[in-house]
């Protein structure tokens, strides 16, 4: 993972749970336009059904997030199109169970970071804690990827961890797991 | 729904036949299984597979879909065949050096380099591509993008 500092965007607990101490609800669109964009964060939640048919989606409404509110360069916009998209689709897999939902995230200051946080409600068919999970990837992070043989195991050990400076998990109040995910913008990330 | 397109024709390169696959669209959770029995197929039906992935087309790969490029690579391998990739969008060659594929795939920029390669010439170096929305022909001026095939990983 790169970097070392850490944005002082709020806790996990207040983003997902304390809308009314966070920066009002604001859409892509005002936000790209707003004179104040990159003073304060933003924060975008979108809940989606258990259903992988919606990933397609995720993805473009990601891509948008990040080259309109972010800073981040166009290769970072691709780059979160794949942690997004892993870490949804670990929710949806495992986290949630069908006919549920899962949410994720979006809190970014422009022009310094983008934090992502996914919940699942922890009904999922393969349900993992917080410390398995962070015990998984840190087992696997610094594996050499030619050694890999297996279909699965890349997501979020491979691709997540290595396009972001901060990986945890928490258990969340539905009982499931929230991923929260921080990419400082750094020197030669942005547009 | 993603949604993906991917043709198949044969192309016979110094004597060698070949298959090169063409992609177009994404690969995701949604259609990636399907989609990669197709492939399988064609590993299966060759008795020495030589099969070209164009992924000029290609927008949009998953974990999961890299996954199944590995097995594709394994199963080739062991019947001596050969894979290689041509034309990756530079995300998609992003994604690709990540998680270590260009390692172990021949990743060409160039779609007639990445045809020499089955003639058993070391391939020229490639470049990776300039941007995402474009195919990588235009990239010429940048560093390698792959290594030196290995032998097939083990586990």
């Amino acid at each position: 993972m790169e970097g070392t500092t850490t944005p002082t965007a709020p806790t996990a607990e207040t983003i997902v749970h304390s809308d009314a101490n966070h920066p009002a609800e604001h859409s892509v669109l005002s936000k790209s336009n707003s004179a104040n964009s990159t003073e304060k964060p933003v924060k975008i939640s979108v809940i989606l059904p258990t259903n992988a048919y919606f990933m397609s989606g995720i993805r473009d409404f990601t891509m948008t997030v990040v080259q309109n509110m972010t800073g981040f360069s166009e290769q970072w916009a691709f780059r979160f199109q794949s942690v997004v998209d892993e870490l949804t689709n670990n929710a949806i897999e495992f986290g949630s169970a069908p006919g549920q939902d899962i949410k994720v995230t979006f809190v970014s200051q422009k022009g310094k970071y983008i934090e992502v946080f996914v919940e699942d409600t922890g009904t999922g068919p393969n349900k993992k804690t917080a410390k398995e999970l962070a015990t998984y990837v840190e087992e696997h992070k610094n594996a050499d990827p030619t050694t890999i043989t297996s279909i699965r195991g890349r997501g979020l050990a491979q691709i997540v961890a290595a396009w972001t400076d901060s990986l945890e998990f928490k258990e969340n109040e539905k009982g499931g797991i929230t991923v929260h995910v921080i990419k400082n913008l750094d020197e030669g990330e942005a547009l | 729904m993603a949604q993906v397109n991917i043709s198949f024709q044969d192309i016979d390169q110094a004597g060698k036949m070949i298959k090169l696959i063409g992609f177009e669209g994404q690969l995701d959770e949604t259609n990636v299984d399907s989609e990669a029995k197709k492939i399988y197929q064609v590993i299966t039906e060759m008795a020495e597979p030589n099969i070209l992935l164009d992924f000029a087309g290609l927008e949009y790969m998953n974990s999961k879909s890299i996954g199944y490029l590995t097995d594709w690579y394994s199963q080739v391998t062991a019947k001596n065949g050969k894979i290689v990739i041509a034309r990756p969008r530079a995300n998609i060659l992003d994604i690709l050096k990540v998680v270590g594929i260009t390692q172990i795939i021949d990743t060409l920029e160039n779609l007639d380099e990445a045809k020499a390669a089955f003639s058993g010439a070391a391939p020229s170096e490639a470049t990776p591509a300039p941007a995402a929305e474009t195919p990588v022909a235009a990239a010429s001026q940048q560093a390698p993008v792959n290594q030196a095939p290995t032998t097939p990983p083990t586990a």
